[in-house]
Order: C-alpha cells, then sequence, then structure tokens
C-alpha cells in the first residue's frame, strides 16, 4: 500500500513538472524597462533607507516593477527561495546583500544562466562570481578613516578600543586590519583593544561593550565597525555621562545620531544603502536593456562613505544623495558599453 | 513498524491538494525555475530528514546532524579544491567521513550511557568547532565544475535536478532496509522498546552503532548535494539544519519516541513544506508569515496524527 501511494505521488508531481508551463525569467537583452527586487540577506536596520531607494529608482528610471523583500532570517537557504519566488513571478534583475558571501554563488550561478543579472550590494559576494557589480562601502577605508578620527580626538594617544562585527566575515578582517594600521602608525602611542563577534544583536554587544570598559577603565577612544556594537557603545557613553571617551561608531541610527548631537560621540562614519540599491537599480535597467559590463570594468564600485560629526547631521542625507546621482551619471560611461 | 497507509495517503492528498492550489492561485508557480528550485530544495531538506529519521526510529535523536553534513560537505571541498582530486575520490571521502563520525556518536552513546541528546548536543560543538579551527572558517569557492553542474543539470530537459534523483535513490535504499532487511526490524525494535530488544537477545549496541553511523552517512550525502547547489563549501553548512532534520520526519509520521518510521512519509513531508513555502512567497504573503504558517501546518500534521492514533487505537 505505501509503495502504491508513493508510485501515485510520483506520477501526479511527474505530471505536473511534465505539464509545467508558465512565467520563465524573461533573461536579459529586453527593450522593455526592467522589474527589479534588492532583496537584503536578513531583517537589518541598515537596509531601511534601500526601501525608499527602489520606490525612487522606480519612478526616476521608469521601471516597470520593484520591490524591496526581506528574508525571513540570515540564512542562505530563505534568500534563495525569496529570489527564486520573485524571479518566478517575472522580476528581471536583483540587488542582493549575501546572507553568505560564498553560498550565495549557487543561486547567482542559477540566475546568471537565466540572464538574470545580479548586483551585490552592502557586501560582495565572493569572487569568482556572476554577480556583475559589487556596490558597497570600502569597508577598510572607512574603518581607516573612522580610526584616524578617533586616535586624533584622543590627542594621539592612549588605548583605543574596537568593535566589530564577526570575524568570519571578510569585511570584519578588512576593518580590523584597516584599525591595526590606523594605530601602527601612532608607533606604540596608542593601545589597541580588540571585541569581534559582537554584533550578534543588541544584548551581546550591550554586554561586551560594557565588560569592556568596565575592565579596561584606561581606555581613552572607542572605534565600532559594526551596527550593534556602535548602538551599545553610544548608550554607554551617554549613561557614563563621561566625553573624555572619544568614539567614531558607524551607520546612522538615532540613537547614535543623538549622541553625535549631544558630544557623546566625535562622529559616525555614515555608509550609503540608498545609493547601493538605487545604483544597482539603475545598472540592472540598463543591462537588462541591451547594455553589457565592459570587459575592463571593475567587480567593485565604491559606493562611497564619510564621516558624520556635529555639522553634518542635518545634511549628509542629502550629501549621500548628491554622491549617489553623481555615480548613476557617470555610470554608463565608466562601466558599461550599450 | 511502518506508518499506516491511512496516514499517509492523507499526507498525500494535502500535499496534491497544495500543489493543485497554489498551481492555479500563485503566478510562477509552475514555471520550470521554480519547480527547479522548489524540488531542489526539498531534495536535500529530505535527505537531512533521512538522517534525522533512522536516529529517531531507535528512539534516539541527533543535534549533529547539521554539524556531521557541515564537515563532510567542508572536507569534500578541501579534498576537491585544496588537493585537486577529482569528485568521484572527494565524494567517498566524504561520506567516510560522516560515517566515522556517526560512529563517534554511537560510541560515546554506547560508554556513557547518556542520552544521545546531551551526547549529540555536546559533539555537534566540538565537531563544528573543531572544523573552524582546522580550516580557519575559510570555505572552498572553486570547486570542479563537473561537481557543480551536476546539481544544476536537468534530468531529460525536465526541470528537475539529478538531486531529486540522489534523495529517491537514497528513500528507496531505506526503504528497503526497513521492508526487508533484518537490520532495519532490529532498529525499529529497539526504538519501539530497547529494553525488550534486549531481553530478546538483539544486540541494542551493535543497532545504535550502525544506525548512528548510516545516519552520518546521509548527513554526509545531504552535506554534499547541499555544497553542489551552493557551489560552495562554506563553514557555515549545516548550521540551520536542527528544525528542517525533525520536521519532515515529524510531519511524516515518524515517531519522535522511536520505533515508527515514514521513508514516502518523510519525503512528502519534506515536499509539504517546500511547497507551502514556495507558493505562499510566490502569492506574495509577507513572508514573515511563512514562519507562522509553517509552525501552524508542522502542528497539525502533528496533532492530526496524534488523533489518528488514538481514534484507531494504536496510541503509543
Amino acid at each position: 500500500m505505501e509503495s502504491r501511494a508513493l508510485a501515485r505521488f510520483l506520477a501526479i508531481a511527474a505530471v505536473l513538472v511534465v505539464a509545467a508551463c508558465g512565467a520563465t525569467p524573461s533573461g536579459g537583452g529586453g527593450k522593455s524597462p526592467a522589474a527589479v527586487a534588492i532583496v537584503p540577506g536578513g531583517p537589518h536596520p541598515y537596509f531601511e533607507p534601500m526601501r525608499q531607494a527602489i520606490v525612487d529608482a522606480k519612478a526616476d528610471f521608469s521601471l516597470s516593477k520593484g520591490i524591496f523583500s526581506v528574508p525571513t532570517d540570515w540564512k542562505q537557504d530563505l534568500q534563495n527561495q525569496l529570489l527564486t519566488s520573485l524571479a518566478s513571478q517575472g522580476y528581471d534583475g536583483f540587488g542582493i546583500f549575501p546572507t553568505d558571501g560564498n553560498a550565495a554563488n549557487g543561486i547567482v550561478s542559477q540566475l546568471a544562466a537565466k540572464n538574470v543579472p545580479v548586483m551585490a550590494v552592502g557586501g560582495c559576494v565572493q569572487e569568482p562570481t556572476k554577480t556583475t557589480f559589487c556596490l558597497a562601502t570600502d569597508t577598510g577605508a572607512s574603518a581607516y578613516t573612522g580610526a584616524k578620527a578617533a586616535i586624533a580626538a584622543m590627542g594621539n594617544k592612549g588605548v583605543l578600543l574596537h568593535g566589530t562585527g564577526l570575524v568570519t566575515d571578510p569585511n570584519t578582517v578588512k576593518r580590523i586590519d584597516a584599525v591595526k594600521r590606523a594605530v601602527a602608525e601612532t608607533n606604540g602611542a596608542v593601545t589597541l583593544i580588540t571585541i569581534g563577534d559582537i554584533d550578534i544583536d543588541a544584548q551581546t554587544a550591550d554586554t561586551a561593550i560594557n565588560q569592556a570598559l568596565a575592565a579596561h577603565k584606561d581606555i581613552t577612544g572607542i572605534i565600532t565597525t559594526a551596527y550593534n556594537p556602535t548602538v551599545a557603545a553610544a548608550k554607554a557613553l551617554r549613561t557614563l555621562g563621561d566625553k573624555r571617551i572619544k568614539m567614531v561608531g558607524i551607520d546612522d541610527d538615532p540613537v547614535v545620531l543623538q549622541a553625535v548631537t549631544d558630544g557623546f560621540l566625535i562622529g559616525t562614519m555614515g555608509q550609503n544603502p540608498y545609493g547601493q540599491a538605487y545604483i544597482a537599480a539603475y545598472a540592472i535597467n540598463q543591462i537588462h536593456m541591451g547594455c553589457k559590463k565592459k570587459s575592463d570594468a571593475p567587480y567593485f564600485i565604491d559606493s562611497g562613505t564619510l564621516l558624520i560629526g556635529p555639522d553634518k547631521i542635518a545634511t549628509y542625507k542629502d550629501d549621500f544623495k548628491t554622491l549617489t546621482k553623481s555615480i548613476v551619471s557617470g555610470f554608463k560611461a565608466k562601466y558599461l558599453s550599450c | 513498524m511502518l506508518l499506516r497507509p491511512v496516514a499517509l495517503l492523507a499526507l498525500l492528498i494535502v500535499t496534491s491538494g497544495f500543489w493543485i492550489f497554489f498551481s492555479i492561485a500563485a503566478t510562477g508557480f509552475t514555471s520550470d525555475f521554480n519547480l527547479f528550485a522548489l524540488l531542489r530544495f526539498a531534495a536535500i531538506q529530505i535527505t537531512i530528514g533521512f538522517a534525522q529519521m533512522v536516529v529517531l526510529g531507535i528512539g534516539d535523536m541527533s543535534l549533529a546532524v547539521g554539524a556531521i553534513g557541515g564537515v563532510a560537505g567542508m572536507f569534500a571541498g578541501f579534498v576537491m579544491q585544496s588537493l585537486g582530486m577529482p569528485p568521484e575520490v572527494a565524494v567517498p571521502l566524504a561520506l567516510t567521513a560522516g560515517i566515522l563520525l556517526g560512529f563517534g556518536n554511537a560510541l560515546l552513546i554506547i560508554w556513557t550511557r547518556l542520552n544521545s541528546f546531551i551526547v549529540t548536543l555536546a559533539t555537534a560543538s566540538l565537531i563544528t568547532g573543531a572544523m573552524l579551527i582546522v580550516t580557519h572558517a575559510k570555505p572552498f569557492s572553486n570547486l570542479p565544475d563537473s561537481f557543480t553542474s551536476f546539481a544544476d543539470g536537468e534530468v531529460a530537459s525536465v526541470p528537475v535536478s539529478p538531486l531529486v534523483l540522489v534523495m529517491l535513490a537514497v528513500g528507496v535504499a531505506l526503504f528497503f532496509l526497513y521492508r526487508n532487511l533484518s537490520l532495519g526490524r532490529e532498529m525499529l525494535a529497539v526504538g519501539a522498546n530497547r529494553r525488550a530488544a534486549r531481553m530478546s537477545g538483539l544486540s541494542v549496541d551493535r543497532v545504535v552503532l550502525l544506525t548512528h553511523g548510516l545516519s552520518g552517512a546521509l548527513a554526509a550525502v545531504a552535506g554534499l548535494m547541499a555544497i553542489a547547489a551552493d557551489h560552495t563549501a562554506s563553514p557555515g553548512l549545516g548550521s540551520n539544519w536542527l528544525l528542517a532534520s525533525f520536521v519532515s520526519p515529524a510531519i511524516g509520521g515518524t515517531l519522535l519516541s522511536g520505533g515508527l518510521v515514514s521513508v514516502p512519509g518523510t519525503i512528502l513531508g519534506g515536499v509539504l513544506l517546500a511547497t507551502m513555502s514556495s507558493g505562499l512567497l510566490l502569492m506574495n504573503i509577507d513572508n514573515f508569515w511563512l514562519t507562522v504558517v509553517l509552525g501552524v501546518v508542522l502542528l497539525v500534521a502533528v496533532g492530526l496524527d496524534r488523533l489518528t492514533r488514538v481514534v484507531g487505537g494504536a496510541a503509543t
């Protein structure tokens, strides 16, 4: 009986499979505007500006469809399923933050085989990859700039705490190396304490930052290169009420921006998630309309970074939009052949 | 004891019903692209489910299925990329690694007489930690095309990945084991009542050893399937397999307390989950609702199974 039931199910499945018809991703080379989806690696406040970016891109580039869709969790399987679903619904191109920078290559190859262009946004897919471009912050340069600013504010001496993300993330490795380089340039005047793997959630970051501040009373500067450690450190400094510790954070959470305004942070390294998604949508549309990537065009394109001090709080979003428009205006000539 | 045909038929009807419903209601559900991805995803999930199902059959559980699958996948990646060996060498070596790790779990369970939950909770952490130390968490991204293209290919121009055939072959072998071989019956006897099995002269320790070895091999198969589909052996491989390993067998009717397994049920359970997941996404139901819906489906499936057991007088 069981084998008969199994056989019957397989027969039904086979009939459905053989009879399968309908929407196959249409692929590139079309003349109508593209349907573009921006798919982050999972839920994270960093990606929120991308929601508006795809709305603006849809209007500005007359995209046929534009959507921002987030997997329920940071699992590559879930991102794969979401991308497959969106491709089956007729989306022609994707901007993705890879959940797993390596394992994302499987779904990217699958989409590329159907001539569906994929751009990495916010973080790169490990090369070799069929991803066309990676639009992201130069994480090493950003961390170096932030560390130099913090060290300068410390008077080029003292103890600098570096709170960062997963040490298995290639971006974290670049950030750690960049901060080390900035510290090394002080010729021993600044001592570095690095705590990694604390961008898991707010609680983990809170605990780690407060423990570090309690254990090392001689800390005079903080550089954070991940979202949760930044928010945690900004809160901790406000609680301590001590502005002698000079801190530079990352990203623009309201807690962090308020801390900059109130003088608890000297600044935060802004990234450009809005621009990453907006530029990706533009590039996808161009490729969909028939453009090709130039043979000498790079894979990585810096989407810009900015130290947001108290004087930039009111204007930094406009600054990033100006930068984004400037990258878009020169994109076709620099990176595409149409 | 194998799952009763009535429950299996009910699951088949529910699964087929969802296929028909989504074929009509979800745009793109029957597209080649979606069917290919859906069935390939289901094949991997079902194979992960098989790895758990066999240990559930003897009344044990393995929280190390993901760890073993991850290590086997990473080991295969190392053999192919760093040693330059072909897949024909890497695959048997990875399977051997899976079997040995499964044996390791079994030996610890037998020697310590501790619950398999505790033992495999510890070994999962141990195995994953050792792998991360040895590999420095570096992935193997340059796998041979002959290996990765196997997962991307189609069978006879039908949008079905060869990985589906691998899963079906494994399923047929397991069905044969439980239906026709004395070892399969011994596994179920140990799961139904370990003490009675021991008193009737069965070598329970031998059965535990072979079952965990088999589970390790199946986890390794799932690991190999996953790295072929992902084109990469990633250090995070297997880290999210725990729930998946239990869900397909549980929906399919395998008893968590042992003594009853269902190979066709596990296949149907995996297909049902993949179908729900794909269909709901295609219907543009906010994918955060997916988690809620899948939880409800699992509860309903387990509840109905329990109800049919009570009504049928076969309550365990």
